[in-house]
């Protein structure tokens, strides 16, 4: 089991959901060093020769490399990313994706004395800091269900910053102590990883176990073999990614290789941001087209019971509930016992049933059913009666057809863009907003 | 009121239920023809109350949604009938709405009438149409919305529903809801005529807006002014009425039935109405020994089965701040 899963983990090349915008440097080759980034293939080689490293460049500033065209305009910038955007949307495979949705994650930062190292400003410390909030946020936004620890590697050991939890507040409240975070000594990945390790070692087998390494150094100090370690991790099934501030360190390389996580150096601010958010969307589990009956022992998939509560207003009157003991007016109900607890998602105290609010849920769909991409309409020739404005928001569309983008793969002259079911038109705007946030035509309803 | 707002109105339009809310046995019987009088007062109110309020209005008609008016894109007047003694605004606003709707229900014939309400067609476009009047975009060089983002109007979209929940809707309405968040706009109900609609509420609930379940349906214009004329701003200072409970029951997969125990795959979070050996969304079958529990436990008793207890396979040590510390 554990083997065939490791591998379906690292298939998952072409997943990431995350746009690869970057802020400095020719469009083209960054696009050919991402690629490589993702193959784990010769990466270092290749990607040194294409784009300085922080500590390499003068001084770099992303709006100084925003190109404009010939009539002083961003437009053609801007249509470009657009343009690779619905590229992206198009290349991605449109058939059942299976993700990982319960998802555990630790985050392990390094706290050494390295990340005070000034190449990334204002420090690798603080730019992490940043990072990670930003990273935390956008990561439960788009896993709903999953929870986060963090781990700390300062002064040769493993600190716990925060318990594993399902609530963003709970984790960001952690790093935003900072007093508490100074970066002192040297770190220990052996000591940092075994502690996330044990405190994943109770989770359910049908969720995911991740661990999220940012490293800063060049060094770790370990009491023993790390190589153990790794052999743990691989027995345990937990995927381990490390972003590397510094550069690449064989035993990191390693952890993520033979755990099926992602291993990447941060060549700059943008990259380390891209490389952070490339691990944001949940692990694809490709459906298992292989033969040998694979999906019939996939012993990690399993059916759950689970309770939606109703949930009763602050005005009615106070009752005490089963977790706390407490007096309160607001809770919700178990739809089994009718007990009555504080906050969801949770185990109902009295008979045991899972409780989670359908929302928490539902967050995850729109995994599930993407809205089809809509093709870029190039000519009108062919329809009868063209619609006069966007179907969604009611923007007219223009006359003529531009003649600046008509040369653009995947870009409609006329900005249009109509779905391949109901055949109505929609702007450019609309189509990014329907397929990036609301998953939802709004021709078909479905 | 120091920010404009934008309103964008949700009418829920099937004949079906429209022509059941006007028989006179109801308690307070409404008509469409009486609703339309007083949702134009309301609407006449929001566009007079400040001058850079902005309106739409969406129909949501059996098995099909249209927009029936927005005062960004002014069609050519018909300025033939122009009444003297009215504020043009309000004659336009009025005789489009009117007209528009009158066109659509002429054209349904018979068979359509009964046919479910497009209001997921209407609540995306409605956000597709904040979408472009919150964010006017540099692709669009149209001089319409060139305003500065500072006289940009708060948004938020009120639904008008007589119709009873729609299950196979399910997802794509907390898709809209979920959009709506990060739009931030609120969704406000006002649930007009037939049973509660649980997933209205949701979406009531989890933007902020107020959901109103209207019992003195002869009293209509003074709910839509009391309580969904103040802007969300300004009922952080007012009391408006809130709805009292909230229901977070879901739709199964597969029947499409509401729900308050659900069967989830692990794997991609479908929710089915009873144990299934193969999870029809991702082909992820269950292991046989988790059937035959979850299926002894079924049966609702006064104590559940061991097995049951054993079901909930979730983590209560690290979940939520909900455990006692
Ligand atoms: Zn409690
Ligand atoms: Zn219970
Ligand atoms: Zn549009
Ligand atoms: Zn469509
Ligand atoms: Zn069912
Ligand atoms: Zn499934």
């Amino acid at each position: 089991m554990a083997p065939r899963k490791d591998i379906d983990y690292m298939d998952g090349e072409s997943d990431s959901d995350v746009d690869v915008i970057d802020d400095s440097g020719d469009r083209g080759k960054k696009g050919k060093g991402k690629a490589i980034d993702r193959r784990k293939k010769d990466k270092g080689k290749g990607k040194s020769s294409e784009q300085p490293y922080a500590w390499e460049a003068s001084y770099t500033r992303s709006w100084d490399t925003v190109q404009e065209d010939e009539a002083g305009s961003l437009t053609s910038a801007v249509a470009d990313l657009v343009a690779r955007g619905r590229r992206r949307r198009l290349l991605a495979p449109a058939n059942a994706i299976r993700r990982t949705i319960i998802r555990h994650l630790i985050i392990i930062l390094d706290l050494s004395a390295s990340m005070l190292d000034r190449d990334m400003r204002p420090t690798r410390f603080g730019l992490t800091l940043e990072y990670a909030r930003e990273f935390i946020v956008e990561w439960f936004d788009q896993n709903p269900l999953g929870q986060i620890g963090l781990v700390g590697m300062r002064a040769g050991l493993g600190e716990r910053l925060s318990e594993m939890s399902g609530n963003p507040q709970d984790v960001l409240k952690a790093l935003s102590e900072r007093h508490k975070l100074e970066p002192a000594g040297e770190p220990s990945l052996q000591n940092a990883i075994d502690m996330a390790r044990t405190s994943m070692s109770h989770l359910p087998t049908h969720s995911s176990r991740e661990i999220l390494i940012i490293f800063g150094s060049l060094t770790t100090v370990d009491p023993g073999n790390i190589h153990d370690t790794l052999d743990a991790c691989i027995r345990d099934r937990i995927r381990v990614s490390v972003v590397a501030l510094a550069a690449e360190m064989k035993i990191c390389r390693e952890f993520c290789d033979k755990t099926g996580g992602q291993f990447g150096v941060a060549m700059n601010e943008g990259h380390f941001k891209d490389l952070l958010f490339e691990l944001i969307p949940p692990p694809a589990q490709r459906a298992l087209s292989r033969a040998a009956g694979a999906g019939a022992t996939n012993l990690a998939a399993d059916l759950m019971m689970m309770g939606f509560p109703v949930r009763l207003p602050d005005t009615s009157p106070p009752t005490l509930c089963v977790c706390h003991s407490e007096l309160k007016s607001e809770g919700f109900l178990c739809p089994r016992c009718s007990a009555k607890v504080c906050d969801v998602p949770t185990d109902c105290d009295i008979c045991g049933l899972m409780i989670v609010s359908s929302p928490h849920l539902a967050r995850s769909y729109h995994h599930l059913f993407p809205v089809k991409p809509y093709q870029a309409v190039t000519t009108l020739d062919d329809t009868s009666t063209p619609a006069k404005s966007c179907h969604a928001c009611a923007r007219s569309f223009p006359e003529a057809a531009a003649t600046n983008v008509a040369t653009t793969e995947g870009l409609s002259p006329l900005g249009r863009y109509r779905c391949p079911d109901c055949h109505h038109d929609f702007c450019t705007d609309c189509d990014v907003f329907v397929h990036d946030v609301v998953h939802c035509c709004p021709g078909c309803g479905k | 009121m120091d920010k404009p707002s934008h309103i964008s109105v949700i009418l829920d339009l099937s004949p079906s239920q429209w022509h059941l809310s006007s028989l006179p046995e109801n308690p307070h019987p409404l008509s469409l023809r009486s609703f339309l009088s007083q949702l134009l007062a309301f609407l006449n109110l929001h566009i007079a109350s400040k001058h850079e309020n902005t309106l739409a209005v969406f129909g949501a008609f059996p098995s099909k949604s249209v927009m029936l008016y927005s005062s960004t894109d002014p069609e050519a007047d018909n300025t033939e009938n122009v009444n003297p003694n009215m504020y043009h605004p309000f004659q336009v606003v009025d005789s489009r709405v009117v007209t528009r709707i009158e066109e659509e229900l002429e054209s349904l014939d018979q068979s359509e009438e009964e046919a479910p309400i497009g209001l997921v067609g209407a609540l995306t476009k409605a956000l597709c149409y904040i979408n472009r009047i919150i964010h006017p975009s540099a692709s669009q060089s149209s001089g319409t919305t060139s305003e500065d983002p500072t006289t940009l109007p708060d948004p938020r979209i009120l639904v008008l529903s007589v119709s009873p929940d729609l299950s196979t809707s399910y997802i794509p309405i907390m898709n809209s809801i979920f959009s709506a968040q990060k739009l931030k706009v609120v969704i406000d109900v006002c649930k007009v005529y037939g049973p509660d609609t649980v997933f209205l509420e949701q979406a009531a609930h989890l933007t902020g807006g107020s959901y109103i379940y209207l019992d003195r349906r002869d009293a209509l214009l003074q709910h839509l002014i009391m309580s969904h004329m103040p802007s969300p701003a300004l009922r952080k200072l007012m009391t408006v009425p809130t709805q009292d409970k909230i229901d977070f029951r879901a739709a199964c997969f597969c029947h499409k039935n509401i729900v308050d125990i659900g069967f989830v795959c692990s794997v991609c979070l479908s929710i089915f109405c009873a144990p299934v050996p193969v999870c029809s969304t991702c082909r992820t079958k269950f292991p046989i020994k988790t059937l035959q529990r979850l299926n002894a436990s079924r049966p609702p008793g006064l104590k559940p089965a061991n097995g049951a207890l054993k079901t909930a396979p979730s983590t209560p040590h690290t979940r939520g701040p909900s455990t006692p510390r």
